[in-house]
């Protein structure tokens, strides 16, 4: 039995009427990586911000080398040797990755600030994790896998003896990933102590040593990473039983008519010379790694950026779009990759977000028909099986899987025919994203065509009827997804 | 918390859903405030209620009131308007010029100088939503210009007497209720109508909520900021022509102090600086009790240098209770 370097016992933790935690233990020992998994509203966050100081228990306490400590606030755990990479990306744009990497922490000479030396140190810790980024650089210019990582870096140029990380491959490539893992395996042979969030339940087998469980804020098991598999995790995750993917879906027919015709379309810098077809009924699957240009080229689609060469043609007819109300006007519309920032209007209810594009529809000669609106949204609820209060409710009293059918239901609503998904399922917990895949497979065999974007290569074969891997910008070929597997598809990307 | 579990739960008088909605509403606080200010003035001073004070006070709060329905409008889409003020000083002295010296209809004025005021605003849309400067930093050089077109003009002096036809703007009344309080409550209606009530008013506020967003579900964001800065210029100017109705006098100096007030009265009726937030009710609810307040120091014969005081203190009360509503 190894020493614990960090034990919980019996936290428990309540938010009003919602038990976010009760009674839950568990430790990591030196050298180790202990996973926490569980469903979107698990507790994992609750949990988390327990362990960093930022939320005190209201039950149960917490051990650090046996030692009970009592954090009044993150310093405090900073202090004791405890760090964290968080989900959300909150570096100061403005400020060099460098200095971001040190914030707070800044070298100090004689006169203030030693810039030499805060560089160094940042250039080295930043190195540990990726070395293709220029610390010099502005953090506003970074992608955001490269902002991801930063921010990963700011975490272990602490001297911390326990890293916390919340989901930090979300936005990374393959590659970006395993050099995070090797640091992982570093740090834990050195004998670091880890605690590791992820939805990747991969990724979670290939790293963690224990893994716990976490369900509606109690931990449901502990299991030892070696002796277990996905299945069993899911299910304990989820505590029912869930549509496992069945790998194909049910056949159904593709119609021949092109919905979709895009002929060498280009933009500097993002994408050139992309051509494909789209059939009416037909997912078309948009695979590959962060930077292939896949997110850019959905939005130039959609009108959100000019492209600069090339022709659309929607049923046939050519079309212009300049802005996304064209594109809208064509039946052509987008869910964007970043739903909090780009998706939701945070202030305005579910009935608002839903009908939002189509106000047109409703607006009399002097005044919106609100009771025709609310029976609709009403309807798309029900339809889509989105989990709520009332419609008036606030939108963000919603969980991730259910503020995306919102805005799926907003396009739908819109009479929308092609439609473009940007990883529609990221953040969303196991069921939803089940539920949601079978939503689309559902819409597509009623005949809307949809593309679909994410960095999942499971997650594409799974949906989509075709499969069009882009690299670095371009086309690199569209197969069958029948046929395929994700070895072929990376093999196809990288050739 | 309390109040959603009892939102949630099936109602078990008529009188507790009432009430809830009554405390969510964002205009409930100044609303009370505003009814205490009333009570306590009534009952410490027997000029309050007088017909006569009641229609000054109500006409005080028409001018100040009307700028703050045109930059409520750019708080919601996120802006803000610091010409306001000198927009309407301009606009007032055109207008005036518009009557005196081209001998316009007295009662064509109003409406042209409101056009004017339009055309200023536009130019401040123009570089804000076509080029996508900062409206703070335009607004700050546009409202200089303004100022400095307006001394350019006058020199300084005002321009007397606007003749008798036309005062009826300014100090005329229908059934004892003054004709720019009747303005005030009719602009306020419309604009409540257009903001929860029409497509375009729903664009606002999804565009002070999420302007990113905003454009991804086709709301052509720019053309709705173009419009509603020009709204901002028109009923700064159509503040201004009122008021030199009512003093029968193209001052110069018309509009000083508006921007303020104008902010003041939308921010304690419940606007938000951040956009997204914010009723045509509790704005004019917010101007009203500026109003009262500053009626108040005088009845009360309280220094006026105190009425800043006072002024600024409520603003801070307000934002409190703002505070403890949302917790």
């Amino acid at each position: 039995m190894l020493a614990n370097v960090l034990e919980t016992s019996g936290i428990s933790k309540r938010f009003g009427v919602v038990q976010a935690l009760s009674g839950v233990s568990v430790h990591v020992s030196a050298g180790r990586v202990h996973a926490l998994v569980g469903e979107n509203g698990a507790g994992k966050s609750t949990l988390m911000n327990i362990i960093c100081g930022k939320l005190r228990p209201d039950e149960g306490e917490l051990r650090i080398d046996g030692e009970r400590v009592d954090f009044s606030s993150p310093l405090d755990a900073q202090r004791a040797g405890i760090a964290i990479s968080p989900q959300e990306i909150n570096l100061v744009p403005a400020l060099s990755v460098a200095e971001n990497v040190l914030l707070g922490a800044q070298a100090e000479g004689a006169f203030g600030v030693d810039w030499r030396e805060t560089r160094a140190r940042a250039a080295k810790s930043l190195a540990e994790i990726d070395d293709t980024i220029d610390p010099d650089r502005p953090a506003r210019d970074l992608r955001k896998a490269q902002q991801q990582l930063v921010q990963i870096a700011r975490a272990t140029a602490t001297s911390a003896r326990i890293l916390i990380f919340d989901e930090p491959t979300a936005a990374l490539t393959d590659r970006e990933s395993e050099r995070l893992f090797s640091f992982i395996d570093r740090f834990k042979a050195a004998g670091g102590s880890i605690l590791y969030i992820s939805h990747r339940l991969d990724e979670i087998l290939r790293l963690a040593d224990e893994i716990s469980v976490l369900r509606d804020g109690r931990l449901v098991a502990s299991l030892d990473a070696d002796a277990t598999d996905k299945d069993e995790m899911v299910h304990l995750m989820a505590g029912r039983e869930t549509a496992s993917p069945t790998g194909r879906p049910p056949e159904r027919a593709v119609a021949d008519a092109v919905a979709l015709k895009v002929t060498k379309l280009s933009r500097t810098g993002e994408f050139r010379d992309v051509s494909f077809e789209l059939r009416r009924g037909e997912i078309l699957g948009i695979a590959g790694l962060v930077g292939a240009g896949r997110t850019e080229l959905g939005r130039c689609l959609f009108g959100v950026t000019k492209a600069e060469s090339g022709a659309v043609e929607v049923f046939g007819e050519p079309v212009t779009i300049q802005h996304p109300a064209d594109a809208i006007r064509h039946g052509l519309v987008y869910l964007p990759e970043e739903r909090k920032h780009d998706g939701i209007f945070p202030l305005l209810s579910i009935k608002e977000n839903m009908a939002i594009a189509s106000l047109g529809r409703f607006q009399d000669l002097l005044t919106l028909r609100f009771s025709d609106m609310a029976r609709e949204v009403a309807d798309y609820v029900q339809r889509l099986r989105i989990k709520i209060g009332r419609v008036e409710d606030p939108i963000t009293s919603l969980s991730g899987g259910n503020q995306q059918k919102v805005i799926l239901a907003r396009w739908l609503m819109r009479d929308a025919c092609i439609l473009i998904l940007d990883e529609p399922t990221r953040g969303v917990d196991v069921n939803a994203k089940l539920e949601i895949q079978a939503v689309l497979q559902g819409l597509a065999a009623r005949g809307l065509s949809i593309l679909y974007i994410s960095s999942e290569l499971q997650e594409v074969l799974d949906v989509s009827d075709r499969v069009l891997v882009m690299h670095e910008g371009r086309v690199k070929g569209i197969v069958d997804a029948a046929g395929a597997t994700q070895q072929s598809l990376l093999r196809l990307a990288m050739s | 918390m309390s109040e959603r579990i009892a939102s949630t739960r099936p109602a078990r008088g008529v009188s507790s859903p009432l009430l809830s909605r009554f405390r969510k509403w964002e205009a409930s606080g100044i609303l009370i405030a505003l009814l205490l200010l009333v009570a306590a003035l009534s009952i410490a001073s027997p000029n309050f209620l007088s017909q006569y004070n009641l229609s000054v006070v109500a006409r005080q709060a028409s001018f100040v009131g009307l700028v703050a329905l045109g930059q409520t409008l750019v708080l919601l889409i996120g802006g803000i308007d610091l010409s306001v003020g000198t927009a309407a000083g301009l606009s007032t002295i055109v207008g005036c010029l518009m009557l005196t010296k081209l001998g316009i209809h007295p009662y064509l004025v109003p409406l042209l100088t409101a056009l004017f005021g339009f055309g200023l605003g536009l130019i401040n849309g123009a570089l804000i939503a076509g080029l996508r400067l900062n409206p703070f930093i335009v607004t700050l050089a546009t409202g200089e210009v303004f100022a400095g077109l307006n001394l350019v003009i006058t020199r300084g002096y005002p321009i007397r007497p606007l003749g008798e036809p036309f005062r009826v703007f300014g100090q005329g009344s229908v059934m004892g209720v003054p004709v720019p309080v009747m303005i005030f409550l009719g602009a306020g209606l419309i604009l409540l109508w257009l903001l929860t009530r029409t497509r375009f008013g729903r664009n606002i506020y999804a565009i002070g909520g999420n302007r990113d967003a905003a454009t991804l579900v086709g709301i052509r964001v720019w053309r709705v900021e173009f419009i509603v800065f020009g709204l901002a210029g028109m009923f700064a100017a159509l503040a201004g022509i009122l008021y030199a109705s009512r003093m029968d006098s193209g001052q110069p100096s018309v509009g000083e102090g508006w921007l303020m007030g104008a902010i003041t009265a939308a921010i304690i009726g419940g606007t938000s600086l951040r956009g997204g937030e914010g009723t045509i009710v509790g704005t004019l609810l917010g101007a009203l009790l500026m109003a009262v307040l500053a009626n108040g120091i005088v009845l009360m014969n309280v220094s006026g240098y105190w009425e800043r005081v006072i002024v600024g203190l409520v603003v801070l009360i307000a934002i409190l209770v703002d505070l403890a509503r949302r917790r």
